[in-house]
């Protein structure tokens, strides 16, 4: 996030786009009730009649994928209408001029044939947010979860820049981050184009750091990302370590992701349970979890935060920091020798220009939001107040493309997935919580209810869906949460594996699937039948 | 009259750390007693929540203390079936099969996937393991699915 959560309560504007926040972030949507409260006006564009749109003041019900169309109308609207902040555009950007020629006919007329958003409301909401003192975007992956997921970013970025709604409170664009240490992880440098800190890989200067640091040649080349891996695994890829994630659930495309899981030649998973990657590999190792280990987790808005130890985990179970460390001193890799947490964090830090001014001592009160460049240096909890650190932010030229697979005569019908309040991914840990079972037992596809009579379903009665990939079995729930051609289901239950369906297409920069948008076909399944397949 | 509040919470240990679900980060006291978790409170103080706690967070802990929890490392005999051994032997194993792959394929023919669910103390390890180790970038974490 650009802003702190605490400015969550202080836009005038609020804009809300492919974020079920009251589900998945519930406690920083308290502070957007907070905002809507004191009067704060709140947009809501999702395909989903989902809680956060009942409470708003214009609701854009957008057909899945089609988020670039309405960005575009909407960038559209703020130039014909004069709403360009031009002291922020001449003072902080470049290439407005393209950007004005590129939209001038992408009109809200055009993006209601593609997002079937009535192109009054796109206008309203454009008036809206160029209009706001101070507007606030919050996203989360129902915008980057697409094959244009970086362009409906790089379209965010656009309004952003044109309004200069950015580096003061209460403002920004802010993504919401979906695991607690997901921005840790990519801060640390689990990531294949980058070492911790966000330092490329493909700068000789940065590898010339790194060779003195870990005491070896390092590469140029950027890696594979996790898709591609999977893609070559049995061929390119022989061997791999997982720490923490099923990826058979969790991933999309499951039947191509277990058979290239089945086809490695070694397998080592660290894991808090048997998961279903657990269950494929040739080595588990039992890790400590959550309540169970001292370390670090890096939230949504940049806060570095101390996790501590408070019960001893079960049996032989160890720390994921001291099993890595284990494995690579049997395996002679120098640089291992760590006898605690405080020492790894102490090294990430001093290696990451954005941790620099921390250690585990000073990182104890939680204060920190990163950047902090140097030792005395308070962190950042606003980006941009100054200017971007790039220079100037760049207005990108971004077009309007269909998904990877569109609805057809064999799938007729848009579904998307998400999570769901109760539980939470892939359920390995939410499914072994008997208050939570209680609240939400089993998974449900969400159908209008006018489908529901018109595809001859039954609300509780159980369908086939299916995609160009496969088949999974789920029970109906009529809702009108879901709009007429649309359903929704979440990947959180393994007795309905749904991403056996997902996979259509990725995001051609950051390979981050389409998970939110898969055409399927959906059938009754008659009683007959039931009993077959029982 | 005595407060009540002392009595109830007689012999449990708080100790201050973060929620473990999603991305927004609320403090949260993990509230023991006897080496097991009884509760867990929302931190007035946490700089994320301010007192405020969601159904997973204040509810969904049983996990940890679940029968199902691997307790022993495993590994996989010629049955075909994975079988509890000792650390020693279950790490050598692991490593065996890198370094063969490493020697058999060359180095790229590693990959690591680092957890957004762990500390960033165990992500910078599993990425250094695989820079360290191999020479190569051939590391990613779940933040594409």
């Amino acid at each position: 996030m650009s802003n702190p959560l605490k400015d969550m309560e202080k836009p005038d504007v609020i804009f809300c786009i492919g974020t079920n926040m009251t589900e998945c972030h519930p406690v920083a949507a308290t502070r957007l009730k907070k905002a809507v409260a004191n009067g704060a006006t709140l947009i809501v564009a999702d395909p989903r009649r989902i809680r956060l749109a009942e409470m708003a003041h214009l609701y854009l019900p957008l057909r899945v994928g089609s988020d670039t169309a309405l960005l575009l109308a909407m960038a559209h609207v703020i130039a014909r209408d004069g709403l360009i902040d031009q002291e922020f555009v001449a003072a902080r950007t470049e290439g407005i001029d393209r950007l004005l020629e590129h939209i001038r006919d992408f009109t809200p007329e055009w993006a209601e044939t593609i997002t079937g958003v009535p192109a009054a409301d796109i206008e309203t909401a454009a008036r809206l947010y160029g209009r706001a003192d101070r507007g606030a975007i919050y996203y989360t992956l129902g915008v980057t979860e697409h094959i244009c997921g970086v362009d409906n970013v790089q379209s965010l970025c656009n309004l952003v820049l044109m309004t200069g709604n950015i580096g003061r409170e209460g403002t920004g664009i802010n993504p919401m981050r979906g695991q607690n240490n997901v921005q840790g992880a990519g801060d640390s440098g689990a990531i294949p184009n980058n070492y911790v800190g966000f330092q490329s890989v493909s700068d000789p200067a940065n590898q010339a750091k790194f060779t003195a640091l870990y005491g070896r040649e390092m590469s140029l080349e950027k890696g594979p990302t996790k898709v591609t891996a999977l893609d070559r695994c049995g061929e390119q890829i022989r061997a791999m370590l997982i720490d923490g994630e099923n990826t058979l659930v969790s991933d999309p495309d499951r039947i191509h992701g277990e058979h290239a899981l089945r086809s490695l030649d070694h397998l080592v998973v660290m894991d808090i349970f048997l998961s279903e990657t657990a269950e494929l590999a040739h080595v588990v190792l039992p890790a400590a979890g959550w309540a169970e280990v001292d370390g670090h987790y890096t939230n949504t808005e940049r806060r570095i935060q101390r996790v501590r130890k408070a019960v001893e985990p079960p049996g032989e179970a160890m720390p994921d920091w001291w099993i890595i460390t284990q494995l690579a001193q049997k395996m002679g890799i120098p640089g291992f020798d760590y006898e605690s947490p405080k020492a790894v964090f102490n090294e990430l830090c001093s290696a990451s220009p954005i941790y620099a001014g921390i250690d585990w001592d000073l990182a104890e009160s939680g204060q920190y939001q990163w950047p902090i460049p140097y030792k005395g240096h308070p962190g950042t909890p606003r980006l941009h107040e100054d200017g971007f650190i790039n220079g100037r932010g760049k207005f990108m030229l971004i077009g309007y493309r269909d998904p990877a697979e569109v609805v057809s005569a064999d799938f007729p019908v848009w579904l998307t997935t998400g999570r769901r309040l109760e539980s939470y991914h892939t359920n390995t840990q939410t499914g072994r919580a008997e208050g939570i079972d209680y609240l939400l037992p089993r998974e449900t596809l969400e159908v209008h209810p006018a489908d529901v009579d018109a595809w001859g379903l039954a609300n509780g009665g159980l369908a086939r869906l299916s995609s160009r990939r496969g088949s999974v079995e789920v029970v109906v729930e009529a809702t009108e949460r879901s709009p007429r051609g649309t359903v929704f289901c979440s990947f959180a239950f393994n007795d309905v594996p749904v991403n056996i369906l997902t996979g259509s297409g990725y995001d051609p920069i950051t390979q981050t699937a389409e998970l939110k948008v898969c055409p399927v076909r959906v059938e009754a399944l008659i009683e007959e039948e039931i009993g077959l397949v029982a | 009259m005595q407060n009540p509040i002392p009595l109830m919470e007689a012999g449990i240990t708080k100790t201050r750390s973060v929620c473990g679900y999603c991305g927004v980060g609320c403090a949260v006291d993990v509230m023991t007693r006897d080496n097991r978790i009884v509760g867990i409170q929302p931190a007035m103080d946490g700089p994320a929540n301010e007192g405020a706690l969601c159904v997973k967070g204040q509810f969904a802990y049983d996990f940890v203390h679940h029968p199902d929890r691997l307790t022993r490392p495993l590994v996989r005999r010629d049955d075909g079936k994975l079988h509890p051994t000792t650390w020693d032997e279950a790490l050598q194993i692991a490593a065996d099969g890198f370094l063969r792959a490493a020697a058999e394929h060359g180095e790229a023919s590693v990959y690591g996937i680092a957890s957004g669910r762990t500390p960033s103390e165990a992500d910078y390890l599993m990425q250094k393991w695989v820079r360290a180790g191999f020479g190569t970038h051939n590391i990613d974490n779940c933040s594409r699915a």
